[in-house]
């Protein structure tokens, strides 16, 4: 830096010359230089300033906008100050067909305690225990005096009326949480397609439904989507035609003596489960606890129209009809001799009481129920053709209902499937399926040969299935059905106005222990169609141990047990389907009644 | 021998001075107190008491006080602004060993009649005793390293005093302030530079460590430090305040719901709504055209200081006004922004309209030394 000096020479050398005062001159010059630092300090710090000026301005700007962004933004609605909904609490309503409710959602309380909060633990708990008689007030006042707890469950759900009773103890320890809980308004109806819900994660906050049991479990994330928006779940289930089945399957069930029943009624051209009974039953509201000793198919829980395989017996012979006819093997007229003896590798094969029918056609093969008869037809088709028939028909996996039950009633079958497993397994022994199996492989031959998938959700377009046999022959198998009601075992099946087909079957029950059966357990089954000229609806009723006490034996046989039961229950039924009665016009009988 | 004193006989002198006060500043520090008292009423439902009445008192003394200040000469204030750096970091260190706990933190004396915060007295002495150690400065050592290194010390000193409280907002406004007062002294862009470039790498030299062997910090200090910058990873822990606030916000709009009809405040669901948030209160009843019109006021106040400043020729003056502008500037700009969302919460009131007493007693004894600058100027 080159600096002016404070005392220049010739200055400093005029000035004395004219008598001046040098420091005069000195302090002039300094004074200047002074100025000339301030002002360049100003300078630089008026830099500085307009640097902080512009960064002030854009703080300015970016708080301005901030504020018309807020003020832009949607107005929320205020939120309470204990908000605290982290968990998704909401879950779908199930509706049946016609969207009646089945299953859904009531806010109810839950009840804690904050026990460093309470100020009268012992009178708290006594009160409580007052409440809620299940309470053990010592043990309670135990807890809540613990001095480590800081927090405690009293009840997950309690009523209005409960809440205000506990409301009225005046405790300020007590406290309660909002609570969504899953109601079944119509209690044990349709318990074992609902299943049950209990609750996951859960806070005082809120908690998470989450199935346990059924299409709860089964369809679980579907019902908890949120993106469903409230949409409710449809099910193919016909809540009246449920209710009334329930009832005539109880009614039966008691007065056959049966220990267990189950039915099925499916849509035969969607698939539609219309109604699936399993008896005894549960309230899904308060699901009792699975059996910790004996056999598990004695719970209430257990399914026996999709868990429960059975050996269904004679109600398996038209399957074996069918298949030959429809691979041109024989025609319903084809006689077939079913005397004894009929020994295939070294078994004897027997009929029902040791009878002895003689030469049957087809048709009065399955009308009687010879096994013999049914055995030779199936000889003639082979174990392999047999096998891939079954295949077809669904009768060798678990059905795909949409039930978590549905992936255990898988059907038990030999793994070497023989000739005597062929000739058993067409009169429905050595194979054993559920009702439900036996629903869909009866819906095939009504609907005119196609397999259908049975489901529990409401179809809105036809279902598509695989043709599993020519419709001729589906339409002489569904004749042979309707024989059986006519002449054959299931006479009782007749219901007045409805015209029924079916086929009865008598299993004896395996016991539990390997070595045979028991000869006085059976497992009766009615598999029928109606209405017989134009099947629209498989049902299937199967009674577990039923005995038949008013002759002067005991009778155990479908025809006895099952038939009877099935056909009030189509009674019920059939007019709340919306089926027409028929009870025909003498002058066209003939003409209308082609299935007669 | 500052340049001032030789002009003192251009100042004016007795009752004369209360013409040359500036009063345009008075109003507007008046017209932004008079914001607080009406949102005050509002949040109280109507009401003068609990906070609306206490707070015009506590205004009407501050602007006493203010007027006593301003008639002090100004050399006289600089020469005591050592003192007052000295007694405000020794009731800082007092308040370490025997203040109340507020809120979880340790913020004051309690003198009897009023609640003394050091910390926001120190606000103010710190920004004198800067400008005062700036003008006694010769300016060609303003940039010498032994020179800059002093204030550095005068500023952490009673900042890491602070911190330990601990308020942290205080602590940042401190920091912030001092450093913006070396700025504007002049001392050079490196310095700056430095500070800038190596507070930036240690940063991202912390971030860059989670989650390696070298980790500089534990984990649950990671996990405080996210949710201290993202409050809405929390939100009903440290988030909730925030998501309130932005609630009241977005209800206010354009021209907001009236006058003491703002819901989110009214009903307590907006926490701290007559201290730290009372601006959500104000743009949730007066929407966005309230906040703008307060954010004006501010700014012309701001506005006020800096043409003060810059019309006095006294360095120290212009230093401690532009200082106190910058408090002032940092107080509301933090506030704002911590109310809309823009920055973690930390506990900075808005100057002059939230309910507090240390905070307007101290912004008043400022803009008192504001004016006794302004008066007492060189002409």
């Amino acid at each position: 830096m080159i600096r002016t000096p404070l005392r220049p020479l010739a200055r400093i050398l005029e000035a004395r010359q004219n008598g001046e005062n040098p420091d005069a001159i000195e302090r002039e010059n300094l004074r200047i230089r002074h100025e000339q630092m301030r002002d360049k300090s100003r300078v630089r710090a008026e830099g500085r300033l307009l640097v902080l000026g512009i960064a002030f301005f854009c703080a300015f700007s970016v708080i301005g906008a901030r504020m018309g962004m807020l003020a832009a933004s949607e107005p929320a609605e205020p939120r309470a100050q204990v908000s605290g909904h982290s968990i998704i609490a909401s879950r779908a309503d199930i509706v049946d067909r016609h969207g009646r409710v089945l299953a859904t959602n009531m806010s109810t309380h839950s009840l804690y305690a904050h026990p460093q909060q309470m100020i009268e633990p012992d009178r708290a708990a006594n009160a409580l225990a007052g409440i809620f008689p299940d309470i053990d007030p010592d043990r309670l006042a135990a807890r809540f005096k613990d001095p480590k707890r800081k927090f405690l469950w009293v009840k997950r759900k309690i009523s209005p009326e409960q809440m205000q009773a506990v409301h009225d103890i005046g405790e300020p320890g007590l406290l309660f949480g909002p609570r969504e809980m899953r109601l079944y308004p119509n209690g044990a109806l349709a318990a074992h397609v609902l299943g049950g819900a209990s609750y996951g994660a859960e806070d005082v906050h809120a908690a998470e439904v989450i199935g346990t049991a059924g299409i709860e479990k089964f369809l679980d994330e579907e019902l908890r989507d949120p993106s469903r928006a409230g949409a409710p779940l449809e099910l193919s289930i016909d809540m009246t035609v449920q209710a009334a089945a329930e009832e005539v399957l109880d009614a039966g069930m008691k007065l056959m003596n049966a220990k267990g029943a189950a039915s099925v009624l499916m849509d035969v051209r969607t698939g539609e489960v219309i109604s699936i009974v399993s008896l005894p039953d549960f309230d899904p509201n308060d699901r009792p606890n699975p059996l910790v000793e004996g056999n598990p198919s004695d719970s209430p829980l257990f399914n026996r129209a999709v868990q429960g395989v059975y050996e269904l017996g004679s109600t398996y012979k038209i399957f074996a009809a069918a298949q030959a006819i429809d691979i041109g093997l024989v025609n319903k007229n084809t006689v077939i001799d079913t005397k004894p003896p009929f020994e295939v590798s070294g078994f004897k094969i027997g009929e029902f009481a040791n009878k002895n029918y003689g030469e049957l056609s087809v048709e009065k093969i399955i009308v009687k129920s010879s096994n013999r008869g049914t055995g030779k037809l199936a000889l003639a088709i082979g174990p392999k053709r047999q096998k891939e028939f079954l295949k077809t028909l669904g009768q060798l996996d678990a059905t795909p209902l949409e039930i978590v039950e549905a992936k255990g009633g898988a059907p038990l079958f030999p793994k070497r499937w023989t000739d005597l497993s062929a000739v058993t397994i067409s009169y429905g022994h050595g194979i054993s399926t559920s009702p439900l199996h036996l629903a869909a492989g009866y819906a095939a031959l009504a609907n005119g040969g196609i397999y259908v998938n049975p489901t529990l959700l409401k179809r809105n377009e036809p279902a598509t299935g695989t043709r599993v046999m020519s419709e001729q022959a589906a339409a002489t198998a569904r004749g042979i059905l309707r024989k059986v009601v006519t002449e054959g075992t299931a006479s009782f099946a007749e219901v007045p106005g409805y015209h029924v087909g079916g086929k009865t079957g008598t299993a004896d029950k395996p016991k539990e222990r390997g070595g045979g059966y028991y000869d006085d357990k059976v497992i009766a089954t009615f598999a029928s169609i109606f209405p017989a000229h134009d099947p629209r609806y498989v049902l299937i009723v199967t009674l577990d141990e039923p005995v038949e006490t008013s002759g002067k034996k005991p009778r155990r046989t479908a025809g006895w047990t099952a038939v009877p039961v099935a056909a009030e229950m189509t009674g019920r039924i059939a007019p709340l389907l919306g089926l027409r009665p028929d009870f025909g016009e003498p002058g066209l009988e003939k003409i209308f009644s082609t299935s007669r | 021998m500052s340049y001032l004193e030789y002009n003192t006989k251009t100042a004016p002198t007795g009752w004369r001075k209360v013409l040359h006060l500036n009063w345009p500043l008075v109003v507007l520090l008046t017209a932004v107190a008079s914001v607080g008292f009406l949102m005050l009423y509002s949040v109280a439902g109507g009401s003068f008491s609990p906070w609306a009445e206490p707070q015009m008192k506590r205004y009407a003394l501050g602007l006493a006080i203010m007027f006593l200040v301003a008639m002090v000469p100004i050399w006289f204030w600089r020469n005591m602004a050592f003192v007052a750096y000295l007694v405000g970091l020794a009731l800082l260190l007092a308040v370490e060993f025997f203040g109340s706990v507020g809120m979880g933190a340790q913020r004051w004396i309690d003198l009897g009649f009023m609640r003394l915060q050091p910390s926001e007295l120190m606000k103010i002495s710190m920004v004198m005793m800067l400008a005062a150690y700036y003008d006694w400065l010769p300016l060609k050592k303003t940039s010498r390293p032994l020179w800059v290194l002093l204030p550095i010390v005068l500023i952490l000193l009673p900042t890491g005093l602070v911190i330990s409280q601990p308020d942290l907002g205080t602590a940042i406004l401190l920091l912030t302030a001092g450093g913006l007062m070396m700025f504007l002294a002049g001392v050079h862009w490196a310095y700056f530079a430095t500070v800038i470039a190596g507070g930036a790498a240690g940063i991202w030299a912390v971030f860059q460590s989670r989650g390696t062997d070298w980790q500089l910090l534990k984990d649950y200090q990671f996990r405080r430090i996210d949710t201290f910058l993202d409050p809405s990873s929390d939100p009903l822990g440290a988030g909730y305040h925030i998501t309130q606030a932005k609630i009241a916000m977005g209800s206010g709009g354009w021209t907001g719901r009236g006058f003491m009809q703002g819901t989110q405040s009214r009903l307590n669901f907006l926490p701290e709504k007559h201290t730290d948030f009372i601006f959500n209160t104000l743009a949730e009843e007066f929407g966005f055209v309230g906040g703008i019109s307060l954010l004006v006021l501010y700014v012309l106040v701001l506005v006020f200081c800096i043409f003060a400043a810059i019309q006095n020729k006294d360095r120290f003056s212009s230093l401690l006004i532009l200082g106190i502008g910058l408090t002032f500037f940092l107080f509301f700009a933090v506030n704002m922004s911590m109310v809309m969302g823009l920055a973690p919460v930390v506990g900075v009131p808005l100057p002059l309209v939230s309910y507090g007493g240390s905070a307007m007693l101290v912004l008043m004894v400022a803009f008192g030394l504001v004016q006794s600058a302004h008066i007492h100027r060189h002409r």
